[in-house]
């Protein structure tokens, strides 16, 4: 069962900070909870105050603005994202992750500030934020902050959130021009699962030239954007020795554990096969 | 026909998407306390001492009960299990202790005050390790346990139950063989995972009797248990059960009612719950045994099996109480629904200290037709043959011999009809396809049988009350688990009294004290004995119906026809009268009345069933057998190990399909829960057997999303003459052998065998690059 709980809240940001201070290490924000709840059956979270922040309008945003980018407030859910067609054109990779984030029901509740702020190195839609060069919006009693994304995740389910901060918003800047972004993702089913290994490429001309970023779920303790490999494609060669050297230096950064989901082998396998297959893809359609 | 053979939804389907449907966890009863199982944490060990004493100072904490409050065994077949552990542990997640509070959260905090110290003993975790002759003992008292006299256990060993089945001459068949072909098998422990976990009440009464309330297959098996194990005469213990969200055999013995009953005396007879968590569920429930098998194929060049030695080992877990009849069952049934002349089959079922199992949908059969239907692959391969036709030209058909001896029926169904409809349909004898640098597309074929796997005196009855304005009440004793029996039946009573089927009430619970015996809800049985039961309740109604309609319209019975709800003189419609009117007596207009209640029974029981020879197993275990045949086209991705079922084609030999929506109903159900099972599902233990999986997140069963697109069934109607309109079962039938189809369409489109399961996406990398 879920332990005994209190529960609040907050209409506005200043009773939110409130709440934050009275109960400090014991609150827990709580969103779609998708997460947190099954942490405190598991008694794996301790907290014991759940701030509910679904009532904070200021949080409620989904806003795109030409040169300023895409703005996702910490409570807006998967499937708002999903709905947005401007996001699926704009965004797709974006679009791509959060799509294989668990299932319909799952989607309706779980918010993408809070899959971030899970910091599960599974976290799909990080991979996704990274390729994206996206920047998290932190706010506080004292103030606001602006982090970007890749300075976010510190470690498994750890972030650079300190006691009292919130995260607001995701801001995601304007794609360079004529980009392409997939994700790919492996699972052990067909239908819905965590990714065994994630795969996040966006690619772009720069003048005739091709270039990539490059991000992964599940191959190290936090996801991981690998700027060596993205280099590959600023060196010569031809495209293939490009994307061979690409794969050989993304292979030789992740870090993937073996456990009950997969071994270290497979994972560093799936690193390979899936990002030879995205930058192929990349090579054809940008 | 009117109502038989009809597609009707299902009776119950209101109810049950409305939410209304009654459920054992939506029972709350005056008084009730909640109960909290403290678990093992060792796979094995001797329990040196428990301290209760800080549980039971929290406040709310009604009573707390150890292995030594009930100094007494339990069991089905053989009686191996305390109620909670005593003196000894067997498993990671066996009831030590249960404490019994006001609510469920003081429940969960004391149990965790609870002290228990054990001195560890080394545990056996493999079931190859077990039958090792200086293998650590799971049961060192094996040789004092009662059991059923169809079981052989040997003490002194870790073999709950031997089971041999000897046939022709060995040596003869594997000299008279051109190629002789060996291989191992394996496949590992599961769960049921059934919607609805585990949920009893109990409760005590001071006078003796126990009541139960529980979520539960199989009701007169509990009370019997329950009564012969206690002590207690079977009328004074009552067993209700309502709607059951799924059991696929994991319900089907008796679980936690004799604890909650005893914890309810403890607790000062009030009513004590426990209900399951899904990680209890994996953790203490009952599982699927894990499965070894070893199979020795003689054959001809020409094809013609000629000998086989067979041995399978079950890995039955810690307790074997219904687990001991698996191994039976698989061992009777162990060729396949081939014919094999000269047959030595062995059948062991091996306590371990892994989870303890009980019957699973297909009770042995998908296990051993894992091995078989590879091994056909194989064999077929070595001879350089179509395994299509390989199959076909050993195919078990009328009057040849089956294992035990038994000649197979003449109007028994056709396994050769399924296979060539799968191989039709799924357009068999094409290549392999490489549609890409690195995926494949391929078709693999696996067949299928069983019988029930049920004591020769398995019966089950039916009683049917006609009501004052001529609806219908029909009472059986088999449960309603989502398998969809009860409509069927209900179908048959309206074909039979010719009333339409909205008109006649299934009792949707079933109560011992007033619900007519059934031996168990398993084993594909019950549409067939049900059904014979109900046709004879039927028309033991429609006799006392036609005697007394017989005085009132003054004509002899066999000039009397049922139809429309009206009982009519043969060829004078205008003479009739309604059956309302003869419901509890007829009333004649100066008040005299004739007759009475209309209360119709009937039983069925399998007809010449014998036990088995305990030297060679010969002898008539089976009171039909299905028959059936999977085909599969997949598509391989070489560099993930990823494999996608484009196609699944299931073909059954079902006699009569007396409700074809339902059977169709079935046939995906189980073929998508057999995709599951082949490709995900697997119990992933630790070095010390502790599970790492005790959860949906990581214990991965199909959801819709995972049900192939293209999903073709063929069914095939060779009626069986002493069926229900025909029928045979094919509940269980439905989740068989779509795991090996998929694993042959892998060796068709790579060369690499894979004969472990679950055939995970990882293993089938790991499997095609061996050795690079």
């Amino acid at each position: 069962m879920l332990p005994k709980l209190e529960y609040s809240s907050p209409k506005t940001l200043e009773e939110l900070f409130e709440v934050l201070e009275k109960y400090q290490e014991k609150a827990k924000i709580l969103a779609g909870g998708t997460d947190l709840l099954v942490s405190l059956r598991d008694r794996v979270e301790k907290a014991r105050h759940l701030v509910d922040i679904k009532k904070i309008k200021e949080l409620d945003r989904l806003e795109y603005r030409k040169g300023e980018g895409l703005i996702i407030g910490a409570t807006v859910t998967l499937r708002r994202i999903l709905e947005s067609q401007l996001i699926r054109e704009k965004y797709p990779v974006l679009w791509e992750a959060v799509k294989t984030i668990g299932d319909v029901i799952l989607k309706n509740r779980a918010t993408l500030v809070g899959n971030i702020c899970n910091a599960s190195p599974a976290a799909d839609s990080a991979p996704a934020l990274l390729v994206l060069e996206a920047n998290v919006r932190i706010v506080s009693k004292e103030g606001s902050r602006e982090v970007p994304i890749d300075k976010f995740f510190t470690g498994v389910k750890k972030t650079i959130l300190r006691s009292g901060e919130v995260v607001k918003e995701v801001v995601v800047p304007e794609p360079p021009s004529n980009s392409f972004g997939r994700y790919l993702k492996m699972m052990r089913v067909w239908s819905e699962d965590l990714a065994i290994v994630g795969v996040a490429g966006l690619g772009y001309r720069e003048g005739r030239e091709l270039r990539v970023r490059l991000a992964y779920s599940s191959v190290a303790p936090t996801p991981l954007r690998i700027r060596e490999a993205e280099e590959a494609f600023t060196r010569d060669g031809t495209m293939e020795e490009r994307i061979e050297r690409a794969v050989q230096v993304a292979s030789q950064r992740v870090s993937p554990i073996s456990d009950v989901r997969g071994s270290a082998e497979y994972r560093l396998n799936l690193v390979k096969v899936l990002t030879r297959r995205l930058l192929k893809q990349m090579v054809e359609v940008v | 026909m009117k109502y038989v053979g009809k597609p009707i939804q299902r009776i119950d389907a209101y109810e049950k998407v409305t939410g209304f449907a009654e459920y054992a966890g939506d029972l709350e009863l005056p008084g009730m306390l909640y109960a909290k199982l403290l678990l093992s944490p060792y796979a094995h060990a001797r329990i040196r001492s428990i301290d209760i004493s800080n549980a039971l100072k929290i406040q709310g904490v009604v009573t707390i009960a150890t292995g030594e409050d009930f100094p007494f065994r339990v069991g089905l077949y053989v009686n191996d299990r305390y109620i909670l552990a005593r003196k000894k542990v067997r498993w990671i997640g066996e009831p030590v202790a249960a404490v019994v509070a006001e609510d469920l959260e003081t429940a969960e905090e004391a149990v965790e005050l609870i002290r228990v110290e054990y001195d560890p003993l080394p545990p056996v975790l493999d079931v190859r390790d077990a039958l090792k002759h200086d293998a650590p003992l799971v049961h060192e008292e094996l040789g004092e346990y009662a059991h059923s006299p169809a079981f052989n256990p040997i003490p002194g060993t870790n073999i709950a139950n031997r089971f041999v089945v000897k046939k022709g001459n060995i040596e003869d068949g594997f000299r008279k063989s051109d190629v002789i072909v060996e291989n191992e098998f394996f496949m590992p422990q599961v769960s049921h995972v059934p919607m609805e976990p585990h949920v009893c009440i109990g409760q005590y009464l001071k006078d003796g009797s126990i009541k139960l309330w529980t979520s539960a297959q199989s009701p007169f098996a509990i009370r019997y248990i329950l009564g012969y194990s206690l002590g207690i005469p079977l009328h004074k213990i009552s067993v209700y059960v309502p709607y059951v969200g799924g059991g696929f055999g994991g319900k089907a013995g008796i679980n936690f009612e004799p604890l909650v009953a005893l914890l309810s005396k403890k607790a000062g007879y009030r009513p004590v719950k426990l209900e399951l968590t899904r990680e209890e569920q994996f953790m203490t429930a009952p599982v699927r045994q894990g499965f070894y098998g070893k199979i020795k194929t003689g054959v001809t060049r020409d094809g013609r099996i000629m000998a086989k030695k067979i041995f399978y080992a079950f890995d039955a877990g810690a307790y074997a109480d219904y687990g001991v009849n698996i191994g039976r069952a698989a061992g009777y049934s162990c060729t396949g629904p081939y014919y094999v002349p000269n047959l030595e089959g062995e059948s062991l079922t091996v306590y371990t200290n892994h989870p303890w199992g009980t019957a699973f949908r297909g009770f042995g059969h998908f296990e051993f037709l894992w091995a078989i239907e590879r091994q056909m692959e194989i064999v077929a391969a070595e001879i350089g043959m179509d395994p299509v036709e390989f199959r076909l030209k050993n195919a078990l058909l009328p009057g040849l011999t089956t294992a035990t001896g038994e000649k197979l029926r003449e109007d028994a169904g056709r396994v050769d009809q399924c296979i060539r409809a799968v191989a039709e349909k799924i357009g068999w004898g094409t290549p392999p396809v490489k549609i890409s640098s690195s995926k494949v597309r391929a078709k693999g074929i696996a067949a299928l049988w069983k019988a029930p796997a049920m004591p020769p005196n398995a019966a089950s009855a039916a009683i049917i009350k006609l009501n004052e304005d001529g609806t219908i009440l029909l009472s059986v004793g088999v449960t309603e688990i989502g398998q969809g029996t009860v409509t069927a039946l209900a179908q048959i009573v309206a074909e039979e009294l010719s009333v339409p089927v909205e008109k006649i009430k299934v009792v949707p619970f079933r109560h011992t004290d007033l619900t007519p015996y059934s031996w168990q809800t398993v084993a594909s049985r019950n549409l067939f004995m049900e059904g014979r039961a109900v046709i004879r309740a039927a028309r033991d109604a429609k006799e006392q119906i036609l005697d007394i309609a017989s005085q009132v319209l003054r004509t002899p019975k066999d000039d009397l026809v049922i139809e429309d709800e009206k009982v009519y003189v043969k060829g004078r419609p205008e003479w009739s009268i309604y059956l309302k009117d003869l419901a509890a007596g007829y009333v004649y207009p100066d008040g005299n009345t004739i007759g009475g209640p209309i209360i119709g029974r009937g039983y069925y029981v399998g007809s010449r069933l014998t036990y088995l020879d305990p030297e060679t197993g010969q002898g008539y275990p089976a009171l039909k057998w299905t028959f059936g045949a999977q085909a599969v086209e997949i598509e391989l991705d070489e560099e993930t190990g990823e494999v996608k079922i484009l196609k699944i084609v299931s073909a059954f030999d079902v006699g009569k399909a007396v409700n074809p929506l339902l059977v169709e109903g079935q046939i995906i159900g189980g073929g998508v829960q057999s995709l599951s099972l082949g490709m995900w599902e697997e119990y992933r233990y630790d070095e010390n057997g502790k599970m790492l999986n005790p959860n949906l997140t990581d214990y991965k069963i199909a959801r819709a999303g995972d049900i192939p697109e293209e999903y073709e069934i063929v069914v095939i109607e060779n009626p069986q003459k002493d069926g229900p309109y025909g029928a045979r079962g094919v509940a269980e039938l439905a989740m068989l052998s779509v795991p090996p189809a998929v694993a042959n369409a892998i060796f068709h489109a790579t060369g690499i065998n894979i004969n472990n399961l679950p055939l995970t996406f990882e293993n089938i990398w790991r499997a095609l690059n061996k050795g690079e």
